[in-house]
């Protein structure tokens, strides 16, 4: 009995070391998750937002890009190369179009082909609510590319991945 | 007295290897069948109205096409980069057929296609196309959504997850 116990004591010890570890010890995977999350958060707008928290949001998104980001919605012919400032400026006047916003990704893949380049593909949903009233739910696959610039992971492309082609 | 304590030990059961054991299996055993074999879906949306309204739930049963292939007039659900969001769509053309929307109607090879399920009024107009090989067509119940809206078309088989289980 005494024997089961200690095994059952190192066990749950191992599992809780193991999860300690992978918490704590950030991998290049969770960095990149974490792009994603804090481009979430940035991008959403709560109810009455302040312009204050605009103004900050929008600027902290641009922080998110790298020196230039390329942008392909193939299905509406669209390709077009942004820099960070640009990315606020469109994010600004994005978001004052609504008057809430939820941006959220789901399904997160990532791998990477090369060093300092990661490639995830990605459910993503945006809801919301416009300006007008008029409630906006569309939910597409993303393909990204992200590079390690200086440390930290920049999104440097995006790719609208067509499910249903008309 | 003994019923009572069975009570107890049912709802405050004592940590022994052997239960832990059983705990361990039924949460194995319930991920494996609601994760991967009966996916639960909350269905979000009018695009299957009035067959599969906004806002009830479902499984998803990904067994249905191990030992058959989807037919045409199946309710299937599409993902997207994975499981956590899908698409409900019913097939309405196979690979190499070619489709189109005639004031409403929907044409797979020319003729008119039966469609007891569609009860809300269309008038959508598609030229015609062919399902590419390895794609079958899928469109929503609800066709009384403006075309341009309404996210339809051909997608790859091996995006199809599974059925509604009813």
């Amino acid at each position: 009995m005494v024997r089961i116990k200690t095994i059952l004591i190192a066990v749950l010890a191992l599992i809780l070391g193991i999860l300690a570890a992978t918490y704590f010890l950030e991998s290049e995977e969770k960095k990149v998750k974490k792009q994603f999350d804090l481009l979430s958060k940035w991008v959403s707008k709560d109810l009455g937002e302040n312009p204050i928290t605009m103004a900050s949001k929008a600027k902290n998104i641009g922080t998110l890009f790298a020196e230039s980001c390329e942008l392909k919605v193939p299905v509406d012919s669209i390709t077009a190369t942004y820099t960070p400032a640009e990315v606020s400026s469109y994010a600004i006047r994005g978001r004052l179009q609504f008057s809430e916003l939820a941006l959220k990704f789901y399904d997160l893949t990532v791998e990477f082909p090369e060093k300092g380049t990661a490639q995830v593909v990605l459910t993503a949903n945006l809801k919301g609510r416009s300006m007008n009233g008029e409630l906006i739910d569309e939910t597409r696959e993303v393909q990204s590319v992200l590079n390690k610039i200086d440390q930290k992971w920049l999104f440097s492309a995006f790719e609208v991945v067509e499910v249903l082609e008309k | 007295m003994r019923s009572e304590s069975k009570i107890r030990q049912f709802f405050f059961p004592s940590l022994t290897p052997r239960f832990l054991i059983r705990v361990s299996f039924v949460a194995l055993g319930a991920y494996l069948c609601f994760g991967h074999v009966l996916i639960p879906i909350h269905i979000r949306g009018a695009s299957m109205e009035p067959t599969y309204r906004d806002g009830t739930f479902n499984f998803c049963w990904r067994g249905s096409y191990l030992f058959s292939k989807p037919k045409r007039h199946d309710v299937v659900t599409v993902r997207f980069a994975g499981n956590r969001v899908m698409l409900l769509k019913r097939i309405v053309a196979l690979e190499g057929e070619q489709v189109a929307f005639r004031n409403g109607r929907l044409m797979v090879e020319g003729k008119e296609l039966e469609e007891p399920y569609v009860r809300l009024p269309c008038n959508w107009n598609l030229s015609p196309r062919q399902v590419d090989k390895g794609c079958l067509y899928v469109v929503g119940d609800n066709r009384s959504l403006p075309m341009e809206t309404h996210y339809f078309g051909q997608t790859p088989v091996k995006r199809i997850v599974g059925v509604p289980l009813w």
